[in-house]
C-alpha cells in the first residue's frame, strides 16, 4: 500500500510539469497581453520598455517559464502585474478562506441531502418517490448553475429581499455570524445542486447494485428486517464508490466556484481567477492553473486511496 | 406585479445572455477607448432642502476593481475614482471644465509660458497631521521625471524640465518647452506625502506598500480599508481643508458586472450607479430614486485603416459618412440617448466649434462621390467594385459593448444600400485592443470611443508622428492639421488656442479622420434623499464632500 502511495506520488510530478508547461504556453499564446490592456495608451514607448523589461515579459518564453518555475518550487509566484507589486501569494490567500467555507458548506449541504435520498430511491427503486428524486436530480444536472444563481437573485433577493444579492456581508454594519450565513446561503445552495444531482444518482446506482448482490438475498432470507439489511450490510459496499466521487471532486475546488463566485460576487479565488484572465494578470493564472492542476492529481489520489481504504478487496 | 414578472424574465435573460459578454466592459483607462453607455434624461432640478445633515454611509457600486492608490501609477477608472477622494492636486476643474485652485493659493505663469510659479495654500494637513508644504510637490512632479521611474504617466511631465522649492510654500515649474495642458492636467496631479514615501528607491516606488495598503492625502476622505475583491472604505477627513464632508464614510463596492450593479441597486445594497441608457427605463421604475442625466464626455466613432489605399482619399471617407444614417443610430440603437457628433470634441467644451463640414445621411452623395473614386458597380452584382477588386471591408468592435455591436449590424445594412460589404467581428477587449494598435493595425475598419479630457488636445490622436507608435492607429495625414496642432501646443492664450481649435476641427471633419458617430449621454442614480451633488461630464462624484443625506419621512 505504502509503496502504492509512492508510486502514485511520484507518478505525478512528470504529469504536473507537463500540465505546467501546457499551461504556461496557452496562457502566452492568448491573444492581447498586460501591455495592451491595462496601460494608459498615452505612455511614452520608452516607459513601455522599462515596464516590460522590469517584469521580464521582453525574455524569450522559455526562459520566462524556467524562472517562473524556479521561483514556485520556491514558493514564490511572483506579483501581480495588474495590481503592481502585490505578492500573487498574498492575493490568493486574501481569497482562499473565502473559497474554503463556500466549497466545505456546499460540499456537507450536497452530502447531506443527497446521500440519504440516493439510499431511499434505491431502496424503493420504482416508487414515486425514486421518480421525483429521480426528475429533481436530472433537473439538478441540467440547470448551468450560474442561470440557477442568477434566477434566485433576482427572484429571492430583488424581487423578495428575502437574501442578500451578493458578497460575504453587508456592508458598513457590525460583524454578525447570522449575517455571513445569510449571504452564504444562496451560493452554497446553487453550488450544492450540481454536486447534490450527481451524488444522487451515484448513490442510487450503487446502492441498487450491492442490494441486488447475492449475499444480500442471503441477509434478508435469514430473516433479518428490510432496514437493517440496507443499513448495515448494503451502506458500506454501496458508499465505497461514492466515496471516491469525493476525491473527483476536490478539483471543482477553482474551477466549480468560478461562475457562482462571478454571479454572486463572491471574493474566492473562482472570481480572482475569471477576473484576471480578463485583465492578463499572468502571474496570478499561472498560480491559481497550477494549484488547481495540483488539486486535480491530489483529488485523484485521495480517491484511489480511500477506495484502498474501504474496500479490502483491493489489494495492491 | 405582472409588469415586475415580465420585468423580472426579462432581466434574467438579459442577464443570462450577457453574463460572459460583459465582464471586460468597464475599468478601462481615464484616456482610453471609452466605454460608454448612452441615454437621455433631462437633469432634474435639485429639491430645495434644508441644511445639510452630517452623517450617512454611501456605498458606490463599480464593476471594476481598483488596481493600487497612487497616480502617479494607476491608469484605470475605479483606481482614479478613489484617489479622487484620497487626494487633491494643485488645482482642479469645475464642471464647466475651468481650471480651478485646489491646493495651490495661485499659478503664475511668465509670459513665455515656460515658468509656472505655484504658491501653496498654508495649513493645509495630510491625513496624518503632516503639513503640505513645497517638497511634497517637488516630490511628487520629481516622480515621473526620475530615470527609474517604471510607470504610464510620462506623457502628461513631458514638458516639465525642473521643479524646484522657493520657499516652503512656493514652487517654481520650468518647462522645456510650452504645454498649454501643463496648467490643467498635469498640476492636477495629486500631492504625495514627501516625508512618508522620500526613502523609497524610485523603481520600487509603484510596488510600495503605500499603494494598496495605507495611501495617506490631503483629501475629503483618509483611506480605511480594502477587502480585495469587495470594497474600498474611505472615512471623512475632520481636518479637510475645505470643511469636514458631510457623509461618514464612502463604501466603494466591486460588482460582478452591469446587470448585477442594477440588480443590487433595486435591491438597495449600493446607493449610487451608472446606468446604461439600455437600462434607464428599467432603472426610472425603481421606487425612491432620482437619475441625473447629461452628456458624457466621450464620443463613439468609425474609423478606417488608412494605410489602406482605398480609404486614404478623403473623398470615400466622406461618401463612407454619407452612406450612415446617424440619426437614426442615435434614435434607434440609442433609443434617442446621445446626440449625432461632428467633431472631436465635446459640445460641452469651450473649445467646441460646431461650424465644420457636416456629411449627414445621402446615400446618393455617397454614391456619386464614390463613382468619383473609381469605385462603381461594373459586374453588376450589386457590390461596388473597382479594378476588379469588390469593396468589401470588417468592421471590428469590442466584446460587451450592447451598442456598439448593434450598431456593426446596423451599419453593415446601410453600407449594402450604397453597394459596400461591410461585415462585422466581435472582438474580446484585450485581443481588439492589441488587434488595432501599433504595430500591427490588423483591421479594415473599427468602431471605437475616446474619451476626453477636460483641455482639448489631439496631436496624440491625430498628428502624423503619431501613427507609428502613439495612438494614431487610423494613419490620418495632413500637414496642415499637423501644423495647427503644433501651433497651438505652443500657445499660451485660450482665445488663441480656441481659435487654432476651431480650424483644427474643421480640418479634420472635412478630411472625416474618423466618422464621428455619436456622444452618448450619461446616467447615474442615486437616493432621492441625497442633496449637493452636481452634475460632472467626466467625474461621477464631483465635490462628494458636499454631498448630504437628507432626512427620510
Amino acid at each position: 500500500m505504502v509503496t502504492y502511495i509512492i508510486r502514485r506520488v511520484l507518478m505525478a510530478i512528470p504529469l504536473l510539469i507537463g500540465i505546467t508547461i501546457i499551461s504556461f504556453a496557452i496562457v502566452k499564446m492568448a491573444p492581447g497581453g498586460p501591455t495592451a490592456l491595462m496601460m494608459d495608451p498615452n505612455i511614452k514607448p520608452e516607459n513601455r520598455e522599462k515596464f516590460i523589461q522590469k517584469y521580464g515579459l521582453d525574455q524569450p518564453v522559455h526562459v520566462q517559464y524556467v524562472k517562473w518555475l524556479g521561483n514556485m518550487a520556491k514558493g514564490d509566484f511572483g506579483t501581480s502585474l495588474v495590481r503592481k507589486g502585490t505578492p500573487v501569494g498574498e492575493m490568493i490567500m486574501n481569497r482562499l478562506p473565502n473559497t474554503l467555507l463556500l466549497m466545505v458548506v456546499s460540499t456537507l449541504l450536497a452530502v447531506v441531502i443527497s446521500i440519504p435520498f440516493g439510499i431511499l430511491s434505491a431502496a424503493r427503486p420504482y416508487s414515486k418517490l425514486d421518480y421525483s428524486v429521480t426528475i429533481t436530480s436530472f433537473l439538478g444536472l441540467a440547470t448551468p448553475n450560474f442561470w440557477l444563481g442568477l434566477i434566485l437573485i433576482m427572484f429571492l433577493s430583488v424581487n423578495l429581499g428575502w437574501f442578500p444579492t451578493g458578497g460575504t456581508h453587508t456592508l458598513n454594519e457590525p460583524f454578525s455570524i447570522w449575517n455571513r450565513i445569510h449571504h452564504l446561503m444562496l451560493p452554497a445552495f446553487v453550488l450544492a445542486t450540481a454536486d447534490m444531482a450527481g451524488l444522487t444518482r451515484y448513490t442510487r446506482t450503487s446502492m441498487l447494485e450491492v442490494l441486488g448482490q447475492d449475499y444480500m438475498r442471503t441477509a434478508r432470507a435469514k430473516g433479518f428486517r428490510q432496514n437493517k439489511v440496507i443499513y448495515k450490510h448494503g451502506l458500506r459496499n454501496g458508499l465505497i464508490p461514492v466515496i471516491t466521487i469525493f476525491g473527483l471532486m476536490l478539483p471543482t475546488f477553482i474551477g466549480g466556484s468560478v461562475i457562482v463566485e462571478q454571479v454572486f460576487a463572491w471574493p474566492g479565488i473562482g472570481k480572482l481567477f475569471f477576473d484576471s484572465a480578463f485583465q492578463r494578470d499572468y502571474p496570478v493564472i499561472m498560480a491559481l492553473t497550477v494549484i488547481s492542476a495540483v488539486f486535480v492529481v491530489i483529488g485523484n489520489l485521495l480517491a484511489d486511496i480511500l477506495y484502498a481504504v474501504f474496500d479490502p478487496r483491493i489489494e495492491y | 406585479m405582472k409588469f415586475k414578472k415580465s420585468l423580472w424574465l426579462m432581466l434574467c435573460l438579459t442577464i443570462a445572455m450577457s453574463l460572459f459578454l460583459a465582464a471586460c466592459s468597464g475599468g478601462n483607462n481615464a484616456e482610453s477607448p471609452a466605454e460608454e453607455t448612452p441615454a437621455e434624461e433631462k437633469p432634474e432640478e435639485e429639491a430645495p432642502s434644508g441644511e445639510p445633515v452630517v452623517g450617512g454611509d454611501i456605498i458606490v457600486g463599480s464593476i471594476g476593481e481598483p488596481t493600487l492608490f497612487n497616480p502617479y501609477y494607476s491608469t484605470d477608472v475605479p483606481s482614479s475614482n478613489i484617489e479622487g477622494f484620497i487626494y487633491n492636486g494643485l488645482v482642479t476643474s469645475n464642471e464647466k471644465f475651468e481650471t480651478e485652485m485646489d491646493l495651490a493659493e495661485s499659478v503664475d505663469s511668465s509670459d513665455d509660458g515656460l515658468t509656472h510659479v505655484v504658491k501653496l495654500k498654508q495649513g493645509i494637513k495630510f491625513h496624518d497631521g503632516e503639513e503640505v508644504t513645497a517638497d511634497d510637490v517637488v516630490f511628487s512632479f520629481s516622480i515621473p521625471l526620475h530615470e527609474d521611474y517604471v510607470g504610464e504617466r510620462g506623457s502628461s511631465f513631458e514638458a516639465l524640465e525642473s521643479v524646484t522649492k522657493i520657499d516652503d510654500y512656493t514652487v517654481e515649474f520650468k518647462l522645456s518647452s510650452v504645454d498649454v495642458t501643463f496648467v490643467p492636467i498635469t498640476l492636477s496631479f495629486a500631492v504625495l506625502p514627501e516625508h512618508i514615501l522620500k526613502d523609497v528607491p524610485m523603481g520600487d516606488l509603484g510596488e510600495n506598500e503605500f499603494n494598496t495598503k495605507s495611501p495617506v492625502g490631503t483629501g475629503p476622505f483618509k483611506f480605511d480599508s480594502w477587502a480585495d475583491g469587495e470594497y474600498v472604505k474611505v472615512v471623512a477627513n475632520d481636518d479637510y481643508y475645505e470643511g469636514r464632508p458631510y457623509l461618514d464614510s464612502i463604501t466603494y463596492k466591486i460588482v460582478p458586472d452591469q446587470n448585477a450593479l442594477l440588480a443590487q441597486f433595486q435591491a438597495g445594497d449600493v446607493d449610487f450607479i451608472t446606468v446604461p441608457g439600455t437600462d434607464l427605463e428599467t432603472a426610472k421604475a425603481f421606487p425612491g430614486i432620482k437619475i441625473e442625466s447629461g452628456l458624457g464626455l466621450s464620443y463613439t466613432y468609425l474609423g478606417f485603416n488608412q494605410q489602406q489605399e482605398r480609404f486614404q482619399d478623403p473623398k470615400v471617407r466622406q461618401a463612407l459618412t454619407h452612406a450612415i444614417n446617424r440619426e437614426e443610430i442615435v434614435s434607434a440603437v440609442m433609443n434617442g440617448d446621445g446626440e449625432v457628433a461632428h467633431v472631436p470634441e465635446s459640445p460641452l467644451s469651450w473649445a467646441y466649434n460646431s461650424d465644420v463640414p457636416q456629411f449627414n445621411y445621402d446615400p446618393e452623395q455617397a454614391k456619386s462621390l464614390l463613382a468619383e473614386a473609381g469605385w462603381e458597380d461594373t459586374d453588376g452584382d450589386g457590390w461596388l467594385d473597382k479594378d476588379g477588386e469588390k469593396f468589401s471591408f470588417v468592421m471590428k468592435t469590442n466584446q460587451g459593448n450592447k451598442i456598439r455591436e448593434d450598431i456593426v449590424v446596423v451599419l453593415q445594412q446601410q453600407f449594402k444600400e450604397v453597394g459596400i460589404e461591410a461585415t462585422p467581428e466581435i472582438v474580446e477587449w484585450s485581443a481588439y485592443i492589441e488587434q488595432i494598435s501599433a504595430p500591427n493595425w490588423d483591421y479594415d475598419a473599427l468602431v471605437l470611443g475616446w474619451s476626453l479630457a477636460t483641455f482639448p488636445e489631439l496631436s496624440d490622436i491625430f498628428h502624423t508622428n503619431q501613427r507609428e507608435e502613439g495612438l494614431n492607429f487610423v494613419w490620418y495625414s495632413n500637414e496642415e492639421a499637423d501644423k495647427l496642432m503644433e501651433q497651438a501646443k505652443q500657445t499660451v492664450d485660450q482665445e488663441a488656442y480656441k481659435e487654432l481649435y476651431g480650424q483644427i476641427y474643421k480640418i479634420i471633419a472635412e478630411d472625416q479622420a474618423y466618422t464621428f458617430l455619436y456622444y452618448p449621454n450619461v446616467h447615474r442614480a442615486m437616493p432621492e434623499n441625497l442633496n449637493g451633488y452636481v452634475f460632472h461630464a467626466k467625474s461621477d462624484f464631483y465635490d462628494i464632500h458636499k454631498w448630504w443625506f437628507a432626512e427620510q419621512e
